[in-house]
């Protein structure tokens, strides 16, 4: 044994234990995070759950046979919310007339010639029924997938009990008003997800490590003994505060770039080895942002970012050193971290009211948000979610700036007793 | 002429401290004025104020004329202030700190470059100018830090304790430094010091300090006359006392 290591140890525990500092961000938060961040995840699985047993299936009955009643008659008996149509011609308009008329998201036609397909499936078992379903893909929730996985397990339940494999379905995706055919909603859904990944990725590191860059660079000027000097030199004090934002911003969009890079190698070398089936085009399924698209994205994540550095430069300003910086700002983590990676999941559309309005209102959910509804075209949900951040934006550069202004950016300290917090301004140095 | 510094009962309160109480004391362009005192006596406080850098709770502080609170703006301009324990950039050499300093006062890339060259003379540092500050040790980053504050030629220099912490030989050149600088270009010096000796070395005028209150002010042979001592400390000792 190490002579005096135990003495040590033991010291080094107590202080680490005791300073409240590390006890917050290594502790405390994450003990408080990933709970509200699973209570968010289980309570969307159990509404998704919800919505997708009761989501409407309009059938549109063209066979009007022995086996297509039969199966009409299954799907009843399972409970499943159905309205049957008879005899009408589907194409591309009365499909989507049909789902707009109904409210519904789902169509199963069942096609001429179906009864006529399952009886010779007995004599010849090459000979096989389809069904075509056509599902809406309207957000980029994990769950937007499902109606087409519970299609898939009515069919299998109807063949156990009928013949193995008799009746397939056709899958075609909705998809901004336009009708995919051999589009399958839930590989849409599952490749949209794993790509659209590393936009809500990029905004996690970007918020994460660009506030603890700014929160730094602005103790380092206390710890360092130069704040006095810059602060009585003829220059504008806010010249301090943006030259901090913009620095801050400009080497985590580097880091992010690097991070990024790496990234999509690691994606791109997972994917080569992926199934062809998986490797659709989702650029040709217009699901990728357009041009407007990008700049909503851009200006979306720009002004969260502007708001998440002053918001750590106003917290730095509490803090006499880097540590006590940075521990003070991994405090907004929960804020950047919930809502992304619950969004990574999740589309904040299909979201109960109450859940959906603490993510609106969380400033750093609006670079996601945006991310994800750009994809869907939905343009008007990033453009207001700016507006917010914006006016956000606006409130914390306004107190950030009046810090700046006066002494408190001098004077200004948060004193932390036990998990208590109270502002003192008295210096630190000789009076 | 107006006066250099002009400071009128001039209070400031922190929280239940009250660090400054009715301080009063005035500055003539071009002498060295030192205010002198123990720690905690208010002297950082009130080149604070004189700076911009805090506001007072009460009294009125005006530097060349120009009110330090309404003004600030204006006063940064004819200012350069040193505090005690000010630190330089540490990844920059000395010689990118003294040109990130001078652009905020020069006019023009001549102006800059004449005022680092100024710096560069006044702090002796030759050719470690080229090295990283972190390098530096404690007299060497003093020595530099006091050039920085001279090289624009300020029609006020306030020093916070120029010589804090440094070793004999280091705080006689910043003292000599100081002394030469204000000789050769007229510059008015406010500093504080808790050196008395320091501050006879260096001071025309000297205000002895103590609970944030002039208790004491004049010339330092004018003084140590007044009350019969043979320096400054006694001085202060006696004033304290019958204060």
């Amino acid at each position: 044994m190490l002579k005096g290591f135990g003495t040590f140890l033991l010291k080094e525990l107590k202080e680490l234990v005791r300073d409240p500092k590390i006890l917050l961000p290594m502790i405390v938060i994450p003990l408080v995070m990933f709970p509200v961040l699973g209570a968010v995840m289980g309570y969307a699985v159990q509404t998704a759950q919800e919505q997708a047993i009761k989501a409407k299936l309009i059938v549109v009955n063209n066979d009007g046979g022995g086996w297509s009643n039969s199966f009409v008659s299954f799907l009843k008996r399972l409970n499943v919310t159905i309205y049957v149509v008879n005899n009408t011609k589907l194409d591309d308009k009365k499909v989507l007339e049909l789902l707009s008329q109904h409210n519904a998201t789902q169509i199963l036609e069942i096609p001429k010639g179906f009864s006529e397909n399952v009886t010779a499936h007995f004599s010849n078992p090459a000979v096989k029924a389809s069904l075509r379903f056509y599902s809406v893909l309207a957000g980029t929730s994990i769950f937007e997938g499902t109606g087409s996985s519970v299609i898939d397990v009515l069919i299998n339940q109807f063949n156990r009990a009928v013949a193995p494999d008799v009746v397939y379905s056709e899958k075609a995706a909705v998809i901004k008003g336009e009708i995919k055919y051999g589009v399958d909603p839930a590989v849409v859904s599952g490749l949209l997800m794993s790509q659209s990944i590393a936009l809500p990725l990029t905004v996690l590191i970007l918020l994460s490590y660009a506030p603890q860059i700014a929160a730094a660079s602005m103790a380092i000027e206390k710890e360092e003994k130069t704040l006095e000097t810059l602060l009585t030199l003829p220059m504008d004090r806010l010249a301090i505060l943006w030259g901090k934002l913009s620095s801050s911003i400009i080497v985590a969009a580097v880091g992010a770039v690097a991070y990024m890079a790496g990234y999509s190698y690691m994606f791109s070398s997972i994917m080569a080895g992926a199934p062809a089936s998986l490797n659709l085009d989702l650029a040709s399924l217009g699901l990728v942002p357009s041009a407007w698209g990008y700049l909503l994205l851009g200006l979306s994540l720009f002004v969260a970012m502007i708001s998440a550095l002053a918001l750590a430069v106003i917290l730095s300003a509490f803090a006499e050193d880097v540590r006590s910086a940075q521990s003070l700002v991994s405090n907004i983590y929960p804020l950047v971290f919930v809502p992304s990676i619950a969004l990574i999941y999740l589309d904040i559309n299909t979201l109960p009211f109450a859940l959906k309005l603490v993510l609106f209102a969380i400033p750093f959910s609006h670079p996601v948000i945006a991310s994800k509804a750009v994809v869907m075209g939905d343009y008007w949900t990033a453009g207001l979610g700016i507006v917010y951040v914006s006016a956000f934006t606006l409130v914390v550069m306004y107190v950030a700036s009046k810090l700046f202004a006066t002494e408190k950016i001098l004077t200004a300290k948060l004193k932390i007793k036990g998990l208590k917090t109270r502002r003192s301004e008295k210096p630190a140095e000789e009076i | 002429m107006s006066l250099a510094v002009e400071a009128s009962n001039v209070v400031k309160v922190f929280g239940n401290v009250r660090a400054l109480d009715g301080l009063s004391f005035a500055v003539r362009p071009g002498e060295t004025y030192g205010l002198i005192g123990p720690n905690g006596a208010g002297k950082t406080t009130a080149l604070r104020i004189v700076s911009t850098l805090l506001l007072p709770t009460a009294g009125t502080v005006k530097v060349f004329g120009l009110d330090v609170v309404k003004e600030a703006g204006e006063v940064r301009k004819v200012i350069s202030y040193l505090p005690e324990e000010a630190g330089a950039y540490r990844y920059l050499s000395g010689w990118e700190y003294l040109e990130f300093m001078a652009k905020f006062n020069a006019k023009s890339k001549d102006e800059v470059r004449a005022m680092v060259m100024e710096a560069a003379e006044i702090c002796g540092l030759g050719e470690r100018l080229k090295d990283k500050t972190k390098t530096y040790s404690k007299g060497m980053k003093r020595r530099l830090l006091v050039a920085r504050a001279l090289m624009t030629k300020p029609k006020l220099a306030i020093l916070d304790e120029p010589t804090s912490g440094l070793d004999v030989v280091h705080a006689y050149h910043v003292r000599e430094i100081i002394k030469r600088y204000v000789e050769t270009h007229g510059v008015t010096v406010l500093l504080s010091s808790h050196n008395m000796l320091e501050v006879e070395h260096l001071c025309d005028r000297v205000a002895l300090i103590n609970k944030g209150r002039i208790v004491a002010e004049g010339a330092p042979q004018e003084l140590k006359e007044k009350f019969g001592c043979k320096n400054l400390e006694e001085v202060f000792a006696r004033v304290v006392k019958i204060a």
